[in-house]
């Protein structure tokens, strides 16, 4: 399809007002639906607000980025500014659909169709958009997007990040994206713009466990709001956005003391996994909270695996940092597109003990082959565990939504009676 | 996050690499120079604590037992192996203590190497590290010399095989260790910088003792506790590493194997990152150096206790404290002073 015609004219302002229509909606679910929600949220919801109208990083060198591998410290260090651009809306997934097959996954389809029509976060206009071979979709839709000449690089992701090889050869490949950057941004990589790095999302990684843990002590805040926190991390100022989540600690903290916590005792503590949430594609988390559940925490890349992990650096130079930045990329990562993946087990189940999980629920976008194969593993662990789980194919299409409400309230309440 | 006492948290979070530092300096202090000031330790120490040093306070174990096995087998089952049996007490009295700390904060030469390394960062050239299968393919020569350090002083006495040893092989190892020639040069003493000319075995021996030397200088400027990794002090040590009360454990259900302890690891254990399973993580390679625990990012999952007495925990706290928010300071105020001065 050529770029500029009529027809990508039309499409573009249609797929504009439904993506504004999806958020709105969506938006309105999220704080009107809710009583009480904390105050600092504001600013969250704000940021959604503006996530079609707004004009983020104005000045600035926007790199775009997908999934959880490509290594931000280093876009951070040589001047630009990571956005992540994975999108959630169904406007742009059909979008997509024009370029891919009918059964690929939701979000590779909406991605592809926001990086055609240009409706990316904050109408941000990326330097380069930086694909990571994490899955075989997202390889085949960096081709199609280079063929309609979108600057597409990619980082070779290795199969595996157990073995000693594949740490380096993924080393390799973050030395060769450091090259990519430099030229890209026309700024060296120095020592002292590296540290700086580490060390701003070091302090982003703080606050968010400071987050996670308030969330273990005591249900004070909704999924839904916790899930925009994270999201919001996609595109928002590094800087602002941990000041915020200070602020909203701080409120958090407030509350516990208050004792003024969200839900009934015998609300369902639920753990979603599986193929990301991401907004505006909320409608899981939304309908388990409003049929009375609580999502108590996320194993998705969106969310926790995206910001838990840190940077250990033992000596301050290029020669190790980047290294260092690089090993954080591929080590801890629970991506099933690792084989083996038996760190997400452990995680899933250190996360059940730890955040007091009654239920987990597992969601799989049609398509996602990697996360539904590692459904039945993992579903099986979780049984042996004594922890229920219910299994949930869906896309971003909001048609199954009686179905699904159906499903969770069975889900709900068996998890209710039990407690 | 439970509470903790606030005596724990703050060693939690502090800077164990710092206060490595310090008690390395003063125990160098000690180890070389102590008996210019009448210390007197012992003898049969689990460190290079060496004789051939003239202000040597004490002495290492290694050449103790060669020196006691240079024996006859008869001997061997009257005084002379009750000698033995207690010098071997001896050393395990000290050793059980501090376990492979011993190597990581005491031992001289090991020093030696974290100073040769500060050196190569002043330069800021870049550390390398051994591949995988090399690492496994070198990890046994200590052990080999640890055997052959026992056999070739029984050897001399006793014919192997009908093998005769020279009486030139005496001590083999401490001939050829790097610690006798390098640490008399901090006493101005020098005179270990020879090749003994006296026979075909002095000549081969001693000269190997100066290559050693050579190869310990460069090989610590490239890789970090170079030598430490060949080291019979270090097999030994690790034999009897289970008995000791200070130890070093892991919980493997909270690590996430993020591999932040192995990148920071002077002597390259991939184990204590990739090993779930197993409770006890001190490898013969470690010398509790505890720089893994400080980059551990998660609460209690890696551990160094006392007799049961937690000592050093990792803390999610503790590891931004070190690696995050408090340099995070340092740089505004250099940002500050950069904005300043423009």
């Amino acid at each position: 399809m050529k770029v500029n015609s009529d027809r990508y004219e039309r499409m573009k302002k249609t797929g504009s007002i439904h993506y504004a229509m999806e958020i709105k909606k969506n938006l309105a679910e999220i704080t009107d639906d809710f009583p009480d929600n904390p105050e600092n949220m504001e600013y969250f919801y704000k940021r959604f607000e503006e996530y079609t109208t707004g004009n983020l990083h104005e000045g600035k060198k926007v790199i775009a980025s997908m999934c959880v591998h490509v290594p931000l410290e280093l876009i951070y260090a040589t001047g630009a500014t990571p956005v992540r651009i994975c999108a959630g809306a169904y406007a742009t997934d059909q979008i997509g659909a024009e370029f891919l097959p009918a059964k690929t996954c939701p979000m590779v389809k909406s991605t592809l169709g926001a990086v055609y029509l240009d409706i990316l976060p904050g109408n941000i206009k990326p330097e380069l958009i930086v694909n990571p071979t994490t899955c075989d979709q997202k390889k085949k839709m960096g081709e199609i997007a280079e063929e309609i000449d979108k600057p597409f690089f990619t980082l070779e992701v290795p199969p595996t990040k157990d073995s000693e090889e594949a740490r380096q050869y993924w080393n390799r490949v973050v030395k060769k994206f450091v090259k990519k950057l430099e030229q890209t941004t026309g700024t060296k990589l120095t020592r002292r713009r590296l540290k700086k790095a580490i060390k701003t999302v070091a302090k982003a990684q703080a606050v968010y466990r400071r987050f996670d843990h308030l969330r273990r002590k005591a249900p004070v805040i909704y999924g839904k709001d916790a899930i925009l926190v994270t999201n919001s991390y996609f595109f928002d100022d590094i800087e602002s956005w941990t000041e915020h989540v200070e602020k909203l600690n701080k409120e958090l903290e407030e509350r516990i003391e208050q004792q003024k916590t969200i839900g009934k005792a015998n609300s369902p503590r639920i753990l979603l996994t599986g193929s990301p949430t991401i907004f505006p594609n909320m409608k899981l988390p939304l309908l388990i909270e409003q049929l009375g559940g609580i999502v108590v925490t996320e194993e998705f890349c969106s969310t926790s695996r995206m910001i838990w992990d840190t940077v250990a650096v033992d000596e301050w130079f290029l020669y190790d940092m980047v290294p260092a930045v690089a090993d954080r990329y591929l080590k801890p990562s629970t991506c099933p597109n690792f084989t083996p993946n038996t760190d997400r087990e452990r995680k899933l189940l250190r996360d059940i003990k730890e955040f007091q999980v009654d239920g987990v629920i597992y969601q799989t976008f049609t398509g996602c082959q990697l996360y539904d194969m590692e459904s039945r593993r993992i579903g099986k662990i979780l049984e042996e565990n004594g922890i229920q789980t219910l299994y949930i194919e869906s896309d971003y299409n909001p048609d199954d939504f009686g179905q699904l409400t159906t499903r969770l309230e069975a889900f709900l309440d068996s998890l209710k009676n039990k407690k | 996050m439970q509470k903790k006492l606030k005596f724990k948290r703050y060693i939690d979070n502090s800077n164990v690499s710092r206060f490595r530092f310090w008690i390395q300096i003063i125990s160098f202090f000690i180890f070389v120079y102590g008996g210019y000031f009448f210390i007197e330790i012992a003898s049969r120490l689990p460190i290079f604590s060496c004789p051939y040093v003239q202000g040597s306070p004490g002495g290492c174990y290694l050449i103790g037992i060669q020196h006691e096995l240079n024996t006859t087998w008869s001997s061997l089952w009257g005084f002379r192996g009750i000698a033995i049996l207690t010098s071997l007490a001896t050393f395990l009295v000290f050793f059980i203590f501090l376990n492979k700390a011993w190597c990581g904060f005491v031992c001289p030469l090991g020093t030696l190497q974290d100073w040769i390394t500060k050196l190569r960062k002043f330069f800021g050239f870049s550390f390398t590290r051994y591949d995988e299968m090399s690492f496994k393919r070198l990890k046994s020569i200590k052990y080999i010399l640890l055997v052959l350090l026992i056999l070739i002083p029984l050897g001399i006495r006793n014919t192997f095989f009908g093998i005769p040893l020279p009486h030139g092989m005496h001590t083999p190892f401490c001939q050829i260790c790097p610690a006798r020639i390098i640490l008399p040069l901090f006493t101005g003493d020098t005179s270990q910088i020879f090749i003994d000319f006296t026979d075909t075995t002095t000549i081969i021996m001693t000269s190997l003792g100066m290559m050693s030397a050579a190869i310990f200088l460069v090989g610590s400027f490239v890789k970090k506790r170079f030598f430490c990794f060949f080291c019979p002090m270090s097999a030994l040590q690790f034999i009897f590493s289970k008995i000791s009360l200070l130890r070093m454990t892991k919980d493997g259900d909270k690590c996430t194997r993020c591999g932040n302890c192995y990148r920071v690891c002077d002597v390259g254990i991939r184990e204590i990152a990739d090993d779930i399973i197993s409770k006890n993580i001190v490898k013969d390679d470690c010398m509790l150096c505890a720089k893994c625990v400080e980059a551990c990012p998660e609460d209690d999952c890696l551990k160094i206790s006392f007799a049961g007495i937690p000592l050093f925990n990792a803390s999610q706290e503790g590891f931004f404290k070190r690696y995050g928010q408090t340099d995070l300071n340092e740089l505004n105020e250099l940002n500050k002073q950069k904005n300043e001065s423009k």
